[in-house]
């Protein structure tokens, strides 16, 4: 991102923000759900940087949309208690009314584009504020030169990677110049050098006097000195624990590729129409697992894809032994279907005519709880374990995983790399394509970073 | 192109289209809708799949009037009486008058497909007066829900068959359109929940940035204006033809003035 591209301050002659919110008591229950959401939230939320933490399904999205009225205005429901956001009463501001002074950003960007260029995207919030075309194309440029991303202005949003995509929704949340800043998950999907980004405008923001509340899985990588912590469980605040900010270690795995070559590709280019990466070969053998890394927009899916037979290489070759596959795609919510969980993955049985049980794997993912429930009525989080336990049921030969950590917490994240374990000790090849290096540094047998159309070796694990 | 100026080219269309059934004007009205979609479609756009649909549409209206309207002195076949709907003679005049219903709905199909491939949806949404703005606004998030049905149907069929799904009937294909229509419907759902959150609704929109006139665009406007004009005063005079091949087939009368509207219609594909 570059620097200082956005007004300084942000808000001529606006006041620096002290209190951003203050809930008293406060309680939510989604229409139709037998849990509580938030319980009992009583607590002061001032401005700069605060981060919020908690489990997969622990309130935290409930809690971001409680700052700007979604909850409850727009989600309906019961809620109890007292709230204030910016000064105003909770009860009786709408969203609109908020949505002038808070700007938000949500858990899956992809899904709240409303135009189809990324300049009309971003100047949506702007246009809606009625403001003079001058200034909205002022907060437009400014917004997208922040986030680095003023050359793909013209761009067609559906061509973007999902670390792009999430940019531009920064974007579009920075352009409306909101006095209160909320991001829900907003380095699920960015790059180290995005996130990187990310932390220092939080902190530049922050420091301008806006205020900025980001729930996060991994708040190592937006923490900055200053910051404050709040971590939610079941709903409720956790009072006196700060959580941890450093990487929570994964349990070590050794490397086991010692089998014949799964798959091998060589002299590949891949792309739609154009070749994003040329001269790939490589070569995956049983019971490792590659991973491969790189920016947001280097061609990580594209390569994934073509690896696993779902997209034509432009040229070179593939060559896959026989057996099965195991796909999850980067937006999971598309494989889950069925009224429960538990009948999700015995439809992968079904379909595959596998001798295994469901259990097992739900078991793996600590779902077993959450069988009986629709897999639509998970969180972000749990979703993504769920829509791992659907493609990973049984051994599959040969695994592919595109950003399987998208929403995770770290529990998601060691038992995914528990399966994984499993997986490569019964042989399987796992390719894992993802923007989390740390992750892939933790449980690749050899990482390699695709950069500039290029594929460069990154590490080795030691064997 | 400027929005505006396309909109009153695609009534113009319409009108002409629709205004008589002679396939002379038909023929060149679909002609110039084409000329124009092929001239002046946005870079990038794939005009394949919509002449497909368009060529199958006109097709079926060929089949149906052929099959279904039993009228004309030129019977070409007779299908037996106990044959629902489609008993009775088959006639060429079935199958003329058949063939100029698709001319007039091609080239109104067409004139509706350039709306969508010459300019981008937001300059449409754009180019409406204040009072429908927030409608405009509203429709414009609509028409991106209709790429991302399409979307996502090719990603959850990709992983559904990845994880073993093959279509087997049309039953087996709910694996499939159920979660695509789930997931489209839930991103509704987010969509409207992310518009609230950016203030759409809460006071009057402005616009980033507004098409210009430019003179090729005020030149169509004011042929097509004038083709409309012009159109409906040969329609008062009785100046366009009649043209009916019922009973029996008869050659289509050409009338220079409303010949003259529809060549007027070219003028957008003539760039500048």
């Amino acid at each position: 991102m570059a620097d200082a591209l956005l007004p300084s301050p942000l808000h001529p002659g606006a006041a620096v923000v002290t209190e951003v919110a203050r809930f008293q008591d406060f309680g939510y229950r989604y229409p139709e759900s037998e849990s509580l959401s938030l319980d009992q939230i009583t607590v002061r939320l001032e401005g700069g940087l605060t981060l919020l933490t908690g489990p997969s399904g622990s309130g935290k999205t409930t809690l971001l949309r409680s700052l700007n009225g979604l909850v409850p205005h727009f989600h309906g429901g019961q809620a109890w208690g007292q709230a204030w956001i910016l000064g105003r009463d909770l009860s009786t501001s709408t969203t609109r009314q908020l949505a002038r002074e808070v700007a938000m950003v949500f858990q899956e960007p992809e899904s709240q584009f409303v135009l189809a260029t990324i300049r009309r995207e971003v100047a949506f919030g702007p246009e809606n504020l009625g403001l003079p075309a001058a200034e909205i194309a002022d907060r437009v440029e400014g917004a997208l030169q922040a986030l680095g991303i003023l050359e793909l202005a013209e761009r067609r949003i559906v061509t973007l990677s999902g670390g792009q995509r999430q940019r531009v929704a920064l974007a579009a949340a920075l352009a409306m110049r909101p006095q209160l800043l909320v991001l829900d998950e907003p380095t699920s999907q960015l790059d180290d050098s995005g996130a990187n980004s990310l932390r220092w405008e939080c902190q530049r923001l922050a420091g301008h006097g806006l205020a900025v509340v980001v729930a996060e899985h991994r708040p190592w990588r937006l923490d900055a000195p200053g910051s404050r912590r709040l971590e939610l469980g079941h709903g409720s605040l956790i009072s006196g624990l700060q959580p941890k900010l450093e990487p929570p270690s994964l349990p070590a795995r050794s490397s086991h590729p010692s089998g014949p070559s799964a798959w091998e590709v060589s002299d590949l280019e891949v792309g739609h129409q154009q070749a994003v990466a040329t001269g790939i070969s490589l070569e995956c053998r049983q019971g490792e697992v590659l991973c491969l890394t790189g920016p947001n927009g280097s061609g990580k899916t594209t390569l994934l894809r073509t690896v696993a037979g779902l997209l034509r290489p432009l040229s070179g070759s593939v060559h896959r032994r026989p057996g099965r596959c195991a796909y999850l795609p980067q937006e999971p919510g598309g494989v889950l279907h069925q009224a429960s969980l538990v009948e999700e993955v015995s439809q992968t049985i079904r379909w595959l005519k596998l001798d295994c049980s469901p259990w097992p794997v739900l078991e793996e993912f600590q779902l077993t709880a959450m069988a009986p429930s629709d897999p639509r009525d998970l969180s972000t989080g749990q979703r993504q374990r769920a829509a791992l336990a659907a493609v990973l049921v049984g051994s599959p030969e040969m695994v592919f995983l595109d950003e399987p950590t998208r929403g995770a917490d770290p529990n998601s994240r060691r038992l995914l790399l528990q399966v994984l374990n499993r997986l490569v000790a019964e042989g399987s090849a796992v390719l894992v394509a993802t923007s989390d290096t740390q992750f892939a540094h933790q449980i690749g047998d050899r990482v390699h970073e695709l950069d500039a159309g290029q594929l460069r070796q990154r590490s080795e694990l030691a064997a | 192109m400027n929005p505006r100026a396309l909109a009153v080219w695609v009534a113009a269309v319409l009108l002409l289209s629709l205004g008589s059934e002679d396939p002379i004007l038909r023929v060149l009205t679909l002609g110039a809708a084409l000329a124009v979609l092929l001239a002046r479609r946005r870079a990038g756009t794939r005009v394949r799949p919509a002449l497909w649909a368009v060529g199958i549409a006109a097709m079926l209206t060929v089949l149906f009037n052929f099959a279904l309207s039993h009228t004309g002195q030129n019977v070409l076949l007779e299908l037996p009486g106990w044959l629902p709907a489609l008993g009775g003679p088959l006639t060429l005049e079935g199958a003329v008058y058949g063939l100029d219903l698709a001319l007039g709905l091609g080239a109104c199909i067409v004139a509706g497909i350039c709306l969508s491939l010459v300019v981008e949806p937001y300059q449409l949404v754009d180019a409406l007066p204040a009072l429908l703005s927030r409608t405009g606004a509203a429709l414009g998030a609509a028409m991106t829900l209709v790429p991302r049905l399409g979307h996502s149907f090719a990603a959850v069929r990709e992983a559904q068959q990845m994880r073993g799904w093959r279509p087997r009937g049309m039953r087996s294909w709910t694996a499939v359109v159920v979660p695509s229509v789930l997931t489209t419907i839930e991103g509704s759902v987010l969509l409207a929940e992310a518009m609230e959150a950016r203030a759409f609704g809460s006071g009057p929109r402005t616009a980033l940035a507004t098409s210009k006139w430019r003179v090729p665009d005020l030149l169509i406007a004011a042929t097509s204006g004038a083709a409309i004009a012009g159109f409906v005063l040969a329609m008062i005079f009785g100046q366009v033809p009649s043209w009916q091949p019922y009973p029996s087939l008869i050659l289509p009368g050409l009338n220079w003035w409303p010949t003259l509207c529809c060549l007027a219609l070219f003028t957008p594909a003539l760039r500048s």
